[in-house]
């Protein structure tokens, strides 16, 4: 007896200590990026482009830049992503072709990010002639950020009760417009929930934007789409490795990992308040 | 039974249906009378609510279901390859097991077929009003049209849901269980409801509730196994029936 005892208090210490560790694992790397970086902080370093061979001055084009590439990742991905989902559960013919389908999403989802950037390279930026664009950019991240989008929109529109859609059908409306005005409306918030994931992404990511629309040292603001931006991530790479000057620029590497795990936390949270005010109305 | 009945809006002849390779149904032929409540009864998974959901294809959504046979309404087969199910789902409406309205207001709930069906919305109030005290639903929801029609009670909601297949003016009511999730009172005013809409309507019911078939319908269909096995005038079904089985089953011997 005292040893079943045993083996669940055992049981329950190792999973609070996982938990745990997450979260210390978490806290830790904020607490340490906050910490280094808040002393660089100011109004002038979010406002003002970096000077003297990046070693001074702000980040205000890669916070731009990332803004601009993520927006355009989501005006790329969610549609796409949104009806692609619609008929893969609603209209497809549940069979092989569309197990075949599904796998191959999912395999999307396991291609390394720079396997997207060398896509990205040789057919928005070369083939297309996007050049090294916001265009090229955020149709890239878009395509890296598909099948979260998918997956997400999959298990929201899964799980809209059926009563709906039968209801709906029964009074003689059509399938499409079933599955616009009442099935897609309620499952908006659950698409945006799991959408989430892959925006963050979008904003976090290097590798697709590196080859694809991110410019090393740029003064000059984006004037169309087809303009190349600074970005974030990319900035912090090139402070890191490819700086005239790593350890002047150490601050200021610091001060772009926090401003971009705000801007990352900043898009969830617009993604959470659009969330909830959609859920709004939802009660079943 | 007789098969073309001036009065009869609905005729099934050797209807069959298969969910993949079972049989769900066999050979049912039967008509059903305009104006007239026919109640569908028997044990679970005789087939009654398959054949209801026949009616307004339904079950034309469910994958690997075939129907063999024919279902004329007003003299035409609704499965005959030129006839477009959504134009059936309108004539004849349904009425689900559990109260299902949409998440939207009660206003909406009523204005949502006519307004995505029809070219002609421009007396939407006056259709809302109509249908909803139809339903008798009217004096409870007249005050908070706006308000979600989630924050209704049960038997309040299944009046909507009746107001909100009346809204489409359908020829026919197709009534799944609708009284099995309510409580007695609900239960009663629905009844009520029933027997004033077949002034107008040809309703036909599926219920588990004896007494209720006893007390609403004109004609009672009796299946058993997919089979159809009685169909005739309600009290003759629950006096003196036909067939022996009915009685077993009326009197609760089975089932």
């Amino acid at each position: 007896m005292k040893w079943r005892y045993f083996k669940q208090a055992l049981f329950f210490a190792i999973v609070r200590l996982s938990s745990l560790i997450i979260v210390l694992a978490l806290g830790g790397i904020l607490f340490y990026v906050i910490i280094n970086g808040i002393g660089v902080i100011s109004w002038d370093f979010i406002t003002k482009p970096p000077t003297d061979s990046m070693t001074k001055g702000g980040i205000m084009p890669a916070i731009l830049g990332t803004l601009y590439l993520t927006s355009g990742a989501i005006v790329v991905g969610l549609p796409l992503g949104i009806v692609s989902a619609i008929y893969l559960t609603e209209y497809a013919k549940q069979g092989r072709i569309i197990r075949i389908i599904k796998v191959g999403i999912n395999c999307l989802a396991g291609v390394p990010s720079v396997v997207f950037g060398l896509f990205g390279l040789g057919f928005f930026v070369v083939l297309m002639k996007f050049g090294s664009s916001i265009l090229a950019g955020s149709l890239t991240l878009g395509f890296l950020i598909l099948p979260t989008i998918i997956g997400a929109a999959e298990e929201a529109l899964k799980s809209v009760p059926q009563t709906f859609r039968e209801a709906s059908l029964s009074l003689g409306v059509s399938k499409w417009q079933t599955t616009f005005r009442i099935v897609l409306p309620n499952a908006m918030p659950g698409i945006l929930t799991g959408s989430i994931l892959g925006i963050g992404r979008a904003a976090g990511e290097t590798a697709p934007i590196m080859f694809t629309a991110a410019a090393f040292f740029t003064t000059k603001l984006p004037s169309s789409i087809f303009d190349e931006v600074m970005a974030l991530p990319y900035h912090i790479y090139v402070l890191a490795t490819a700086g005239t000057n790593i350890e002047a620029t150490r601050p200021i590497q610091y001060g772009t990992v926090l401003v971009l795990v705000a801007v990352v936390l900043g898009i969830d949270l617009l993604a959470i308040i659009i969330r909830g005010y959609m859920r709004k109305n939802k009660k079943w | 039974m007789v098969d073309m009945d001036p009065n009869a809006i609905i005729n099934m002849h050797n209807v069959s249906f298969y969910y993949g390779q079972s049989r769900a149904l066999t050979d049912i032929t039967m008509s059903i009378k305009k104006k007239n409540v026919t109640a569908l009864i028997g044990p679970s998974g005789c087939g009654k609510s398959t054949l209801l959901r026949l009616l307004n294809r339904m079950n034309d959504l469910i994958d690997g279901t075939r129907v063999e046979g024919e279902i004329l309404f007003e003299g035409k087969n609704i499965y005959a390859s030129d006839i477009d199910p959504v134009e059936i789902r309108r004539k004849i409406g349904m009425v689900f097991q559990k109260p299902n309205p949409f998440p939207k207001t009660i206003y909406n709930n009523i204005a949502y077929g006519p307004k995505l069906t029809s070219t002609n919305n421009n007396d939407m109030d006056t259709l809302v009003e109509q249908s909803l005290k139809q339903a008798v639903l009217w004096d409870e929801v007249k005050d908070i049209l706006n308000k979600s029609a989630m924050n209704l009670s049960g038997g309040q909601q299944q009046r909507l849901c009746i107001a909100r297949a009346l809204a489409m003016k359908p020829d026919i009511l197709l009534m799944d269980e609708p009284t099995s999730a309510l409580d007695p009172i609900s239960t009663a005013k629905i009844e009520e409801l029933i027997e004033e809409l077949k002034k107008d309507y040809t309703i036909i019911i599926v219920t588990h509730n004896m007494q209720q078939a006893a007390r609403i319908s004109d004609e009672t269909a009796f299946f058993y196994l997919g089979n159809l096995v009685e169909y005739n005038k309600t009290e003759k079904i629950f006096t003196n029936p036909d067939v022996k089985h009915t009685e077993d089953y009326i009197t609760g011997r089975f089932g």
